[in-house]
């Protein structure tokens, strides 16, 4: 449904090669793999256990870079930036959801969430304000003292989320964001993701085993074997 | 503030709230900078007290004539035809005469004495000089501090307060066995802590006849007009024929002798510091890469965040260089409660006892410190390089 208006999809990768080297072998995941994602997509990446989902995407949130090929994100080629331009692409351009939440331990709930916010050019007090609004958003409004050690799986994922987002980017990339969570606190985080995808035009890429998950996006794509087979949800 | 130094600040934050989780480690790594620091600080302050103590005794306004080609008291010895030749001299030497037109000056002999102390039978070799009725006259800064100066000719000595304090056998009036024969404790001087403090006074010709040593003097003290009109008695003396003769500005005859003493117990200090400081890094560098292999998935985040590579080098380098800051403190403020003003002693001038205090310098406390931070610092590079390199899939993926 979301054939891009600018004929000029949001992602664009072009034979997009990568493997890992393992002592003398170099072992391919992707020899010629080709995506593209539209602007405020939401896309599920499903696939079998080291088909290459994480590489994928690892080389769109920038701190992976593929082998050869073109990746572009919007205006911007990845695979030919150094690693300052990469880190302050990811600093402007990319939120991201991880599976075991990754929040400091030592910081509270609203210090990990203003993170992203001290790459920003922004006064204590504007920092504190977006911190603030985010946690609401992610019905966490009062929580921002609490230390992620006493906050529930569900909580630490929400509060993960309002880290990837209080920075306002376009794209959102999540890899198996519901993994680690039982049903409930898994279904209150998709509903949000649907929320960002909806009302807020992200573009959402998540990596999940889950296919209940996966029928919160838009589309879903199966990794196997380095290419795609395409499945396009009801949603 | 810089987003650069605000990523820093918040990361060197969330590393010092987690010290607790190595708590052990890096107190260890602090203590051991504080030995280190400690130890150098002792030995720093040993050679500026020595230092001290012999910068005060000399005067640049008096000059000390030696004779037989050496440059110090002990070895020197002038000859009475010498004596008498500098005394006829009538010229101006630029120096200091009476009334009368004579020289006001000071024929010495320092005699190395044994002390007896009471109880055990160990010694302690102290400096009895000999002098003329002018010599503490000749000696800036002196002060009777009781009793009264030694009578021409009689068995009296005066004791350097620093000697009375250490050993209670010299109170005003106490009979002291000196060599062969019992000497009268007249009085105490000062001299404002300088090494004179560390002498006996007493008369030459007493000194001279209870040691057999008739005839001799070994230096003779002069007080010069100002303190640059050395030349004119230099000049003179070298027309002086028979033996070789040396005028000297005392300071200049201490300085050299303190300076030699002081480099020593810096000499015998310094490498002792540097070998620990190896140690002490090499605690350091485990002590921090520990820390950076604790805080992996944590700068491996903030760096997926989008935080620099140099955010995570100067948070790993700031905590090293507290770490170590607070060794150093610890290392400066204990010796300095040890060691300030601790009476030390050692061989001095004229190869006898000469007691000193330990003196914990503001510059001694600063390079003490800085060797500290040096250790951090060194330490800490490798590691936080290492921070700064982390791949950052890697150390995701190692959280799985
Ligand atoms: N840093 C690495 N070094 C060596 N091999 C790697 C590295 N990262 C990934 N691989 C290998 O690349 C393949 C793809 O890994 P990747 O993590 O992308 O798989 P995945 O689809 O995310 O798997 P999972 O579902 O288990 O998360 C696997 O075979 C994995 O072992
Ligand atoms: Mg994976």
């Amino acid at each position: 449904m979301t054939e891009n208006l600018n004929h000029q999809p949001y992602i664009d990768l072009k034979g997009i090669r990568k493997g890992y080297r393992i002592g003398k072998e170099s072992i391919p995941i992707f020899s010629g793999l080709d995506l593209t994602i539209a602007r405020s997509d939401f896309v599920a990446v499903m696939g079998p256990s080291g088909s290459g989902k994480s590489t994928l995407l690892n080389m769109l949130a920038g701190i992976d870079s593929p082998d050869g090929g073109q990746l572009r994100i919007g205006s911007n080629r990845l695979d030919q930036m150094g690693e300052s331009a990469r880190s302050s692409w990811r600093a402007h351009n990319m939120g991201i959801v991880f599976q075991f939440y990754n929040l400091l331990p030592m910081l509270t709930a609203a210090e990990n969430v203003e993170l992203p916010l001290l790459l920003k050019p922004l006064s204590a007090r504007q920092r504190r304000v977006r911190v603030e609004a985010v946690l609401d958003l992610v019905g966490l409004a009062g929580r921002g003292r609490q230390y992620p050690a006493l906050m529930s799986g569900g909580q630490q994922q929400r509060v993960g989320i309002a880290r990837a987002i209080v920075a306002d980017p376009a794209l959102l990339l999540c890899d198996e964001p519901t993994g680690d969570l039982d049903r409930t606190s898994a279904d209150e985080v998709l509903a949000m993701l649907a929320f960002l995808n909806r009302d807020l035009g992200k573009t959402i890429v998540m990596v999940t085993h889950d296919p209940h998950a996966a029928r919160q996006a838009r589309r879903t794509l199966h990794l196997d074997k380095g290419q795609f087979s395409e499945q396009r949800s009801a949603a | 503030m810089s987003s650069t130094t605000r990523q820093t600040l918040v990361m060197l934050r969330a590393n010092l709230l987690g010290l607790p989780h190595r708590l052990a480690i890096s107190v260890s790594m602090a203590l051991s900078v504080a030995l280190v620091v400690a130890v150098l600080t002792g030995f720093l302050a040993m050679a500026k007290g020595f230092e001290q103590a012999l910068k005060g005794a000399g005067s640049p306004g008096v000059a000390v004539i030696l004779g037989g080609g050496t440059n110090q008291e002990t070895g020197s010895e002038i000859s009475p035809d010498a004596i008498r030749a500098i005394e006829a001299m009538r010229d101006d030497l630029g120096v200091v005469r009476d009334a009368a037109g004579n020289l006001v000056s000071s024929r010495e002999i320092v005699v190395p004495v044994d002390l007896r102390l009471a109880g055990d039978g160990t010694g302690r070799t102290l400096a009895l000089r000999g002098m003329d009725t002018s010599g503490p006259s000749l000696r800036d800064g002196v002060r009777l501090s009781a009793g009264r100066l030694f009578r021409q000719g009689s068995r009296e000595i005066v004791v350097g307060d620093r000697l009375a304090g250490e050993f209670p056998g010299f109170r005003v009036g106490d009979k002291v066995r000196l060599g062969v024969i019992d000497w009268t404790v007249a009085g105490h001087f000062s001299t404002g802590g300088s090494a004179f403090e560390s002498e006996i006074w007493a008369d030459l010709d007493a000194v001279r006849t209870g040691f057999d040593r008739q005839g001799q003097v070994q230096s003779l003290r002069l007080r010069l007009d100002s303190p640059t009109s050395i030349a004119p008695l230099k000049g003179a003396l070298s027309a002086v024929t028979g033996t070789p003769l040396l005028a000297i500005a005392e300071a200049d005859l201490y300085a050299a002798q303190s300076g030699r003493t002081a480099d020593l117990i810096r000499l015998f200090g310094w490498p002792i510091a540097l070998l620990m400081s190896v140690g002490a890094t090499a605690g350091a560098l485990n002590t921090m890469m520990s820390s950076v292999s604790d805080r992996t998935v944590e700068i491996a985040t903030v760096r997926t965040l989008g935080f620099g590579r140099l955010a995570a080098f100067a948070a790993t380098l700031a905590e090293a260089l507290l770490l170590s800051l607070v060794g150093a403190a610890i290392g400066i403020a204990t010796s300095w409660a040890a060691f300030n003003g601790w009476q030390a002693s050692t061989i001095g001038a004229n190869n006898a006892h000469m007691a000193f205090q330990l003196s914990v310098t503001a510059d001694v406390m600063a390079t003490a410190g800085l060797l500290g931070l040096a250790i951090g610092a060194i330490g800490g590079a490798l590691p936080a390089f290492a921070a700064a390199r982390l791949p950052l899939t890697a150390a995701l993926r190692a959280r799985r």
